[in-house]
């Protein structure tokens, strides 16, 4: 049993579920008259047939062909990954306070560590050149509104 | 003599230096996306569209679409040196490529992918001059009912040449017409799956969700990769292709732009299925089809120029249909809307200098590449050198900047990295991402459709299959859906041949 394939088939026939109901509080209407719900409840009901159809050709030959639990998900760097998504997010959440150059120069400062360790002078050299090239090109050359921030520029 | 006329509009509006600046930027910044793994040509169009909006229609989609054609040219050095696509549609012109550059033989591999790449974009704008006007008169028949069906021919066409299971691809054209359903509704105001976010109103945007299908997560799977990467920088010489290299490839080539055209005009189609589609047409008419995946030339020759062809010719259904038939041509749909250009039929009569303006930019572009692509190829394989771990945070720096700056909104960013990890798991779970996006695309599109012509025919599915045109689309989206279940077509489905081919 490839339990990856049968959760992922599981999960989307959920998804598709939640849509319909949406789509129904929506409001269907008629096809005659389609409402604003029609469309997000024929695609989620498509979505959860085609699920469901994955889900049974699936348990048949029992994902003969696909890829076992143990190669999608062994070799994964998994520290990396979520360090890396987790320091987006926080860069994301940060980034109208703290603004473009200082929020910059922190996740590159971590950004350029997380693959290698090196030296943190030639970390702080890349981060900072790296950012001002960033700001000349966009916010000077581009014009881009990028957020000022506590040092207001 | 009216033909050359346009054509000649078109080179005065392209040698105005404004546009010719753009066109070249478009094409530099096409081949160092196309020769850096990781950073697509969507993924830079998205990054550089709101730097577009302060220029013309033309220098802006001149430019946006130099990255497209461009990208196509750089991704084969990569595949060829580094065994790395450099993008999507170069994934089969690593198989070849690599083991010539192994063979001690990366010039001529790198020679005939920029030749045939130059010959097939020749050739595939010419067939754009020469299919773009009639095709127009054909399109203004079109009302809800044809738009309507041709859209679901184009998202069977999509899934029914994916190389993964046909069933999951549908499953991710669905999920994209669902992410297509948030905002309001066009029709009656309403709004849908927003949950309070008043950025939502507006619908989910094309940016944020391709730079985190297609960037973000390409980050994350490389950031987990252990491989490192070999360059062939030594033996990169020779760069001309021999007598007998040319007459082995240009068959190939001729072939390759003939498929990539047609695939690349097809809603659906595009570069990556093309060059797919190519090689494993050219290793079944090939004379000694078991050199292939070995270093024979015409396995880099065939899919370059289908890809270069398919980019040429994915600009016709957008330009007269208003269709986007891929990712990129969404894109470029957008880059109109904001500047006030509504492409379809009536397109060519009313913005002729765009539309010529944009032709004869490729000719000058495809030339730029040429001169960019093969006396320059020293540079390419120098920035090939740079350590992921120095690429990755720019890469990512660029997206974070990209989808902020098209609303100066963080909400976009946070949906960018959302869509980053679900492409990173579907990348993981072999689900393609482009049927999603393109559904998402054409989701509003379809939902305005099929409610119009409903409502014109008072509930009556029958309109999509009494009209000639809408019946022929849909009959052979139900051909397309039902050749699955044939064994003989099993067999012979392009993407199923492709997955042997990778694995053999």
């Amino acid at each position: 049993m490839k339990k990856t394939f049968l959760v992922n088939d599981i999960l989307w026939m959920t998804f598709a579920l939640l849509v319909c109901i949406g789509g129904l509080k929506l409001g269907f209407g008629t096809f005659q008259q389609p409402h604003a719900g029609f469309m997000p409840f024929l695609s989620g009901l498509l979505l959860g047939l085609l699920a469901l159809v994955d889900l049974f050709s699936g348990l048949l030959d029992q994902w003969k062909a696909e890829k076992k639990d143990k190669e999608i998900w062994s070799e994964i760097s998994w520290g990396k990954i979520i360090v890396t998504l987790a320091a987006l997010f926080l860069y994301t959440a940060l980034f109208s306070v703290l603004g473009f150059i200082i929020g910059s120069i922190f996740l590159l400062l971590f950004l350029f560590r997380v693959m290698e360790p090196r030296p943190w002078w030639i970390v702080l050299t890349a981060s900072l050149v790296t950012t001002g090239l960033f700001y000349l090109g966009f916010k000077v050359g581009l014009d881009s509104q990028l957020p000022r921030g506590i040092l207001g520029f | 003599m009216e033909l050359l006329g346009y054509l000649f509009v078109g080179f005065s509006v392209v040698f105005q230096p404004l546009n010719l600046f753009y066109c070249f930027t478009g094409v530099l910044i096409g081949t160092l996306v196309g020769v850096l793994p990781g950073l697509g040509p969507v993924a830079a169009m998205s990054l550089l569209l709101p730097a577009t909006f302060h220029t013309t229609p033309v220098a802006s989609i001149i430019m946006l679409a130099g990255i497209y054609y461009g990208a196509m040219y750089g991704g084969s050095t990569t595949s060829i040196l580094v065994n790395i696509p450099g993008e999507a549609a170069s994934v089969m012109t690593c198989l070849d490529g690599y083991q010539m550059a192994r063979r001690g033989r990366a010039g001529p591999a790198l020679g005939i992918s920029a030749f045939g790449s130059f010959i097939a974009g020749t050739i595939g704008i010419i067939g754009m001059m020469l299919i773009s006007p009639p095709l127009v008169n054909f399109a203004l028949k079109f009302g809800p009912p044809e738009y309507f069906s041709l859209m679901v021919l184009g998202l069977m066409i999509l899934t029914f040449l994916t190389s993964t299971s046909m069933v999951r691809a549908l499953m991710m054209a669905a999920f994209g017409l669902i992410v297509g359903t948030i905002g309001l509704d066009n029709i009656s105001g309403l709004a849908r799956f927003t949950f309070n976010i008043p950025e939502l109103l507006d619908g989910v945007g094309l940016v944020p969700v391709v730079m985190g299908l297609f960037g973000i997560s390409e980050v994350l799977l490389n950031i987990e990769l252990k491989t490192k990467r070999e360059v062939f920088t030594t033996k990169v010489k020779g760069l001309l292709p021999t007598l007998e290299d040319w007459a082995r490839s240009i068959r190939a080539i001729l072939r390759g732009t003939g498929i990539g055209f047609f695939l690349g005009i097809l809603p659906g189609g595009g570069a990556v299925i093309a060059s797919f589609v190519s090689y494993a047409i050219e290793k079944r008419v090939a004379k000694h089809p078991e050199e292939f995946g070995k270093g024979a030339i015409e396995g880099v020759a065939a899919p370059e120029a289908a890809n270069n062809a398919a980019a040429q010719g994915a600009f016709i259904p957008l330009l007269t249909l208003g269709i986007p038939s891929n990712v990129v041509m969404a894109l470029l749909l957008g880059a109109l809307i904001v500047h006030g250009v509504t492409p379809g039929p009536l397109l060519l009569s009313q913005h002729p200098q765009l539309f010529w303006g944009v032709v004869a930019s490729m000719y000058i572009g495809n030339a730029m590449l040429l001169a960019l692509n093969l006396p320059l190829i020293g540079m390419w394989v120098q920035l090939l050198k740079v350590p992921y771990a120095i690429l990755f945070p720019i890469i990512i720096l660029f997206c974070l900047i990209g989808s902020y700056s098209i609303n100066n909104s963080t909400t976009d960013v946070t949906i960018m990295l959302v869509f980053g990890v679900i492409g990173y798991l579907m990348k993981k779970l072999s689900l393609e991402a482009a049927p999603m996006v393109l559904a998402f695309v054409l989701g509003p599109m379809m939902e305005t459709a099929l409610r119009q012509a409903l409502i014109k025919s008072r509930g009556s599915f029958s309109i999509f299959f009494t009209r000639p045109i809408s019946a022929t689309c849909l009959i052979i989206a139900i051909a397309l859906l039902a050749a699955p279940l044939l064994p003989w077509f099993r067999r012979r489905r392009p993407g199923v041949a492709l997955e042997r081919d990778e694995t053999s």
